[in-house]
Parts: structure tokens; C-alpha cells; sequence
């Protein structure tokens, strides 16, 4: 309708200007009075485009040539110089209409680049400043709802279960984001060059088009009205930053998750130093009561001292145990290693020193290499499972027998063992002696070696048994540290 | 050898039989179940060792260390039942002379404490050459020799040893190592420590896994086996 009007408008100017060149005539030039034509056709091509505007232009054209080129109310032309006249103006027409055409696009296209920067811009702005990267979200969609084309659009979590922005979709449709996320494939919307391309999929129908990203799912429900080039690019530019903020959401969930869990090892290791605590004070004052008991200065009988030592190294022993125990809860609460470079020498060395009562009864042979690099590890861990190797050791040795430690440096692998001359173990159980509570002795508390195996494990080390013709060999492995120093 | 020994701890059952039991040693033993009570004994009674845990209520051990007054002449050992380095280090840097993870028996207590008593004479007689098995200190002409030979130190090494010479038979931490050798900035490098042990024990002819003068503790420092 409004088209039509347009060019009635036009085509009375056509008429109007007729009129007047025919009122002046009498007075005036008449060749210079057709430029009045092409103000007119110039007007035309800027307000409705240069088909309108070369339309008018032949019109004005032929009207003039009607009434003002002789033989009057012919289309014919008698003086060649007319012929010329007619088709300068007529090249002027369709000229000046075609530039004032091209203008006016460019300046609409102007228009459109500039509104589609200045929604960017706020979107963005929007979605730096919000706190919440879900109001972020909200402005993405709003901002999305706007262009002519889209009804709305919907963001969805990473694996296509939540909405996290936008209207709520139909489970079918919901069904369809979630094939989107697990074959990672777009449905009826890509992303090309800072363009989206819609493209049609095959089977169901479907009013929603669907973008995976790494950290969402964005769905865009499209109108039937087309949409244009700038506001396709516009698009692109939400779908783009769309995806920026769902990368931003996702981070910040798994840094929320960190801080719970940071939490929550807290939390596990001040229950554990609880219970120990708990657990220890009891014994300690049994053990220093007891040990007193057993002085000679306390007076007791010989018989019942030996009762009261015996109960001291049964309070002993039952320390022992509730400190495994503890030690393996700990372990399993996983709680984080304090890792740091440390010398497997020093180890040795320390781990010798704190046993020297145990160890006082056997020859000791110590065998580790000078080139040792240092390994990345727990110190204390470290320490508790080259102790326990070496209890261990004492523990099926004969009095007087030989106790074997050593460490070596092989193919980036620090190895360390302990060789001692107990009986050999059933092949079957080689594995098993790692088992927690599994123990060839009734008096051992079978975690000893089982907790040397979970420090291993978590240091992504190994540890193994095997039957040397002396008797039974416990080595362990770690990877050593890159940077080699003087350790 | 006998001394005076404060004992600290909130548990009765504990006071009541270390206190027995050491005076069977023969110390001459008083015990008080707070901070605050310790503090004031230490002042009136000028014990030789104060046994003081940790795990007190109310002033715990680690503000009982911090305010215990006149460092240098009261024995600090140090017990607990949670056997975490953090707290021995802490315990350490905040002066204590040597820790013992509760539970424990009386023999190995006062073995303790006597071994901190002969320390702490001779620091009070001002020795000026430490020995360890055949490890010469002499920190008054600053010479250093193993069976009689002298060795050649630079000037880090032999601060580094000689720190762990006045502590003998005390475990001397990372920390305490790098403040006195290399300043309050160097506290937290290990690096710098543990390279100038190893070049140390080099020199010594020490062996870490079979140390003959400078032993590890794993997680705290080091510490020169003292005669």
C-alpha cells in the first residue's frame, strides 16, 4: 500500500512539473527548464530506491518528449539537436536517480551497522559488569529476542538439562538439545566466519534451531519472517558471546567446586586429628602409667611386674594399630600430598635412624646409589612407607640376619628395596600381602603394607613383592624429578 | 644426674604417673595442668626442663613457648600425640629444644630429658669446641677437623655447621638454618639448605643414608649427632 502511494506521490510530481514547463514556456527556455525533472527523479531515488527512481525518470522522459518536443503530442522527435537534448536528460535522470539510490543504501546500511554495534555494546557491557554471569545471560537472550526473525532464544547448561536462560523448552525440544550435546553436532544452526548459517535437518520439525558449545547448548527459536544480513551478523556476535559467558559460568562452578572442596578437606582433617586425638590421649596415660608401674623403684613383685610390661607392650602394640588405622583413614579421605623434592638418601638415612631399636638385632646393609636425583614426593609419606619396609624386614628376620636396603637410578625411575631373609611368599600371595588387614601373622596389623601400597598409588609410584633366593624383596618406584641438582 | 622437671598437661591420669615416675628417676618433679600455672612456675621454681603438650586448653603450648621467659636457660621439651611436622617445626622455630610424640614410656622420657639436661650444661659451660664421634667444632678459632685432619670450609658451609654444632643433638630447622646463615629474606628456600648439606656431608665424608654426624629429619631440618 504504502509502495503504491510512493509512487502516485512520484508520478504527480511528473504531472505538477509538466504543468509549470507548460505555464513558463511562453517565457522561457524550454531545454533548461527539463532539468526540473531530475531534482525531482534525484528526490525519488533517495527516498525510494533506484528501480522507483529510473521508473520516473523514463516517465518524466516521455512526458516531455510528449508535450515539449516538436511535432507537439507525438513521441516523435523532428530536430536532430532535440534527439541529443532528450537523451542528455534522460542520462541525467537515470544517473543522478541511481547515485541519490546508492547513497541512500549506504547511509541505511550505516544505520544498521551502527544499531547493531550499539546493542553489542550494551549486551556487552551488560554482561561484564552483572556479578552474576546468570543476568549476563539473560541480557544475551533479551538482546537475541529483539531481532525481527527470532522469537526467542534459550541457553542450557553443558549437557542440555538446565535452562539457563531464556523461555523453558518443550521436553521434545529439550530431548533434541540434549542429542545435540552427546553427537556434538549443531541442529539447523552453524556458526561460519562470524555469520550463522541456517541450514535444515533432516527429520522431525522443528521450530528450534540448536548451537553445542564446550560449556552449553544455545537454542534459537526463528519466526517466519526472514532474517537480514546485519541482524544475521548481530546474531553471530550473541551467539559468540553467548558462548563466552557460558564458558564463564562453567569456570566459575568449578572454581565454587574447588572451594567446597578445599572445605571439606579441612574439615575431614581436623575430624581425623580429633579422633586421634581422642583415640591416643587414653593410651598415652596407659602407657605412662603402666611403663612407671613397671620401674623397679615402684616395688612390685617380679611376677607382677612382668604382668604390667606385658600389658605396656600390649598398650604399645594397640597404639600401633589405631596409628595405622588412622593413618589409612587418612589416606582414603584422600586428602591432598604435600609434595615437595626430596632425597631418597635422606630418607634412608632417617628412616634407619628412627628404627635403630628395631633394627639393632640384624646386620644392616645399605646400598644406595651417590647418583640419585631427587623424586617429587610427600617427605613424611615417603618416610612411613621406607619405615614400614624395614619393620617389616625385622619382622621375619632371625636375630642376627642380614636386612638389605637399597635405591637406584635407572631410565628416569628412582627404585628403592628392601631385601630381607624371612621365609619366601606363596607365589599367590605376592599380590595379596598388599590387601589391607591381609597378614601372614596373627600379630602384625596388616596395614602396614597396604598403606606403603596407597602412598605409592598416589604418588603414581608402584610397589611390588618377590622371592629372592635370600628371602623375600619389597621394591618400590617413583619417577624422579626433572630438574636435576646436586641432592 | 638429676634436675628439676616441670611437667605440663591437662590430663590427670598423665601428671599423676610422669610425675611418679620421674621421681622414681630421681628428678625432682612438680606438674600443673594449664598454660597460665606453667608460666607462673617457670618463674617462681626455675625448673631445668618444662614438659610441656601442646594440646592444652585455654594458652595452648605454642603461646606457652612464645611467652616463656629467659629462652636460653629453661629446657623446653615438647609433647603431643598428633606427630605432624607443621607443629614440631613451629614447636622448634618457637624455641622448644625437642619434641616426643605421645604415647610414650617412661624409660624413653627420661632418656629424653637427660639427653636435653647434658645438652643444655654443656651450652652453659660455653664449650668452645663441639665434638661429634671424631668431628671437630672449634667455634673459637673457627676450625673444623674429622679425625684430626682439617677440613676447608667455605664460609656458608661452616656457618651452616657451626649453627648445628651449638644445637648439638638438637634437631636445628630449614627455617632456623636460613635466618641465621642467610637472613629473614631466604626463609622458605630449601634449596639453599639442602645444597650446602650436600656439600657438607661431601666434605665430612658423611654418607645421608648412613649419616655419621649430620641426620635428617624428614620434613623439619637436620640435626648433629652430639656425643
Amino acid at each position: 500500500m504504502r509502495e503504491l502511494k510512493g509512487l502516485a506521490l512520484a508520478l504527480s510530481g511528473v504531472a505538477v512539473i509538466t504543468a509549470f514547463i507548460g505555464l513558463v514556456r511562453p517565457w522561457l527556455d524550454v531545454p533548461s527548464l527539463a532539468v526540473s525533472y531530475v531534482l525531482l527523479v534525484l528526490w525519488v531515488g533517495s527516498a525510494s530506491g533506484r528501480l522507483r527512481a529510473i521508473l520516473v525518470a523514463l516517465v518524466a522522459f516521455l512526458t516531455y518528449e510528449f508535450f515539449f518536443v516538436p511535432p507537439y503530442g507525438t513521441l516523435l522527435i523532428s530536430a536532430p539537436k532535440d534527439v541529443l537534448n532528450l537523451l542528455v536528460l534522460l542520462a541525467a535522470a537515470v544517473l543522478g536517480g541511481t547515485l541519490a539510490a546508492w547513497l541512500r543504501e549506504a547511509r541505511m546500511t550505516a544505520q544498521k551497522a551502527a544499531l547493531t554495534a550499539e546493542t553489542l555494546y550494551a549486551v556487552a557491557v551488560s554482561a561484564l559488569k552483572a556479578p552474576l554471569v546468570s543476568e549476563s545471560l539473560d541480557a544475551v537472550v533479551a538482546a537475541a529476542a529483539r531481532i525481527s526473525g527470532i522469537e526467542s532464544m534459550t541457553l542450557l547448561d553443558e549437557r542440555g538439562e538446565e535452562t539457563l536462560a531464556g523461555p523453558e523448552l518443550p521436553a521434545r525440544e529439550r530431548e533434541r538439545a540434549r542429542w545435540a550435546v552427546r553427537e556434538g553436532q549443531p541442529l539447523g544452526i552453524r556458526l561460519r566466519d562470524g555469520q550463522v548459517d541456517f541450514f535444515r535437518t533432516a527429520g522431525a520439525e522443528s521450530e528450534h534451531s540448536f548451537l553445542p558449545l564446550g560449556a552449553g547448548v544455545i537454542a534459537v527459536h526463528l519466526s517466519s519472517q526472514p532474517i537480514s544480513p546485519a541482524d544475521s551478523r548481530l546474531l553471530a556476535a550473541l551467539l559468540a558471546l553467548g558462548a563466552l559467558l557460558l564458558d564463564r559460568r562453567k569456570s566459575e562452578l568449578e572454581s565454587d567446586r574447588m572451594r567446597e572442596l578445599e572445605a571439606s578437606d579441612r574439615l575431614k582433617a581436623a575430624v581425623l586429628s580429633s579422633i586421634s586425638h581422642e583415640l591416643k590421649s587414653p593410651l598415652a596415660s596407659l602407657r605412662a602409667g603402666l611403663s612407671t608401674l613397671a620401674l623397679s623403684a615402684a616395688g612390685l613383685k617380679e611376677d607382677e611386674r612382668a604382668i604390667v610390661e606385658g600389658l605396656d607392650r600390649q598398650t604399645d602394640r594397640l597404639n600401633r594399630l589405631v596409628g595405622d588405622l588412622l593413618t589409612m583413614s587418612r589416606l582414603e579421605s584422600g586428602l591432598p600430598l604435600e609434595k615437595q623434592s626430596v632425597s631418597v638418601a635422606e630418607l634412608v638415612g632417617s628412616a634407619l635412624r628412627e628404627l635403630q631399636p628395631t633394627l639393632a638385632p640384624f646386620k644392616v646393609v645399605v646400598d644406595v646409589a651417590d647418583d640419585l636425583p631427587p623424586i617429587e614426593a610427600d617427605e613424611s609419606q615417603m618416610h612411613l612407607v621406607i619405615g614400614n619396609l624395614l619393620a617389616n624386614a625385622a619382622e621375619w628376620t632371625q636375630p642376627g640376619g642380614q636386612i638389605e636396603v637399597g635405591a637406584a637410578f635407572r631410565q628416569g625411575i628412582v627404585s628403592v628395596w628392601v631385601q630381607n631373609q624371612g621365609e619366601h611368599i606363596r607365589p599367590v600371595d605376592l599380590d595379596r600381602v598388599f590387601d589391607k588387614f591381609w597378614s601372614r601373622r596373627e600379630r602384625g596389623s596388616g596395614l602396614g603394607l597396604a598403606i606403603s601400597k596407597r602412598v605409592l598409588d598416589a604418588h603414581g609410584g608402584t610397589i611390588r613383592a618377590e622371592n629372592r633366593r635370600a628371602g623375600p624383596r619389597f621394591t618400590f618406584t617413583l619417577p624422579a624429578t626433572q630438574i636435576l641438582t646436586t641432592t | 644426674m638429676s634436675g628439676r622437671v616441670l611437667i605440663v598437661d591437662d590430663e590427670q591420669e598423665i601428671r599423676r604417673a610422669l610425675k611418679t615416675g620421674l621421681g622414681y628417676q630421681g628428678f625432682e618433679v612438680r606438674a600443673v595442668a594449664t598454660g597460665e600455672e606453667a608460666l607462673a612456675e617457670v618463674g617462681a621454681w626455675h625448673p631445668d626442663v618444662v614438659l610441656l603438650d601442646l594440646g592444652l586448653p585455654g594458652l595452648d603450648g605454642f603461646e606457652v613457648l612464645r611467652r616463656m621467659p629467659g629462652k636460653n636457660r629453661v629446657a623446653v621439651m615438647v609433647v603431643s600425640v598428633m606427630p605432624g611436622e607443621k607443629d614440631k617445626v613451629r614447636a622448634l622455630d618457637l624455641g622448644a629444644d625437642d619434641y616426643l610424640v605421645k604415647p610414650f614410656g617412661i624409660q624413653e622420657l627420661s632418656a629424653r630429658i637427660r639427653a636435653v639436661l647434658r645438652r643444655q650444661a654443656a651450652v652453659g659451660d660455653g664449650r668452645p669446641v663441639i665434638r661429634a664421634r671424631d668431628l671437630e667444632v672449634d667455634l673459637e678459632h673457627r676450625r673444623v677437623s674429622v679425625g684430626g685432619r682439617t677440613l676447608h670450609l667455605t664460609p656458608t658451609e661452616y656457618e651452616v655447621l657451626r649453627q648445628l654444632a651449638i644445637h648439638a643433638g638438637k634437631p636445628v630447622t630449614h627455617t632456623m638454618l636460613l635466618r641465621e646463615v642467610w637472613g629473614e629474606y631466604a626463609i622458605g628456600d630449601r634449596y639453599n639448605t639442602r645444597y650446602v648439606i650436600t656439600q657438607l656431608r661431601k666434605k665430612l665424608g658423611d654418607d645421608p643414608a648412613r649419616p655419621r654426624y649430620i641426620s635428617t629429619e624428614p620434613g623439619v631440618g637436620y640435626r648433629l649427632e652430639a656425643d
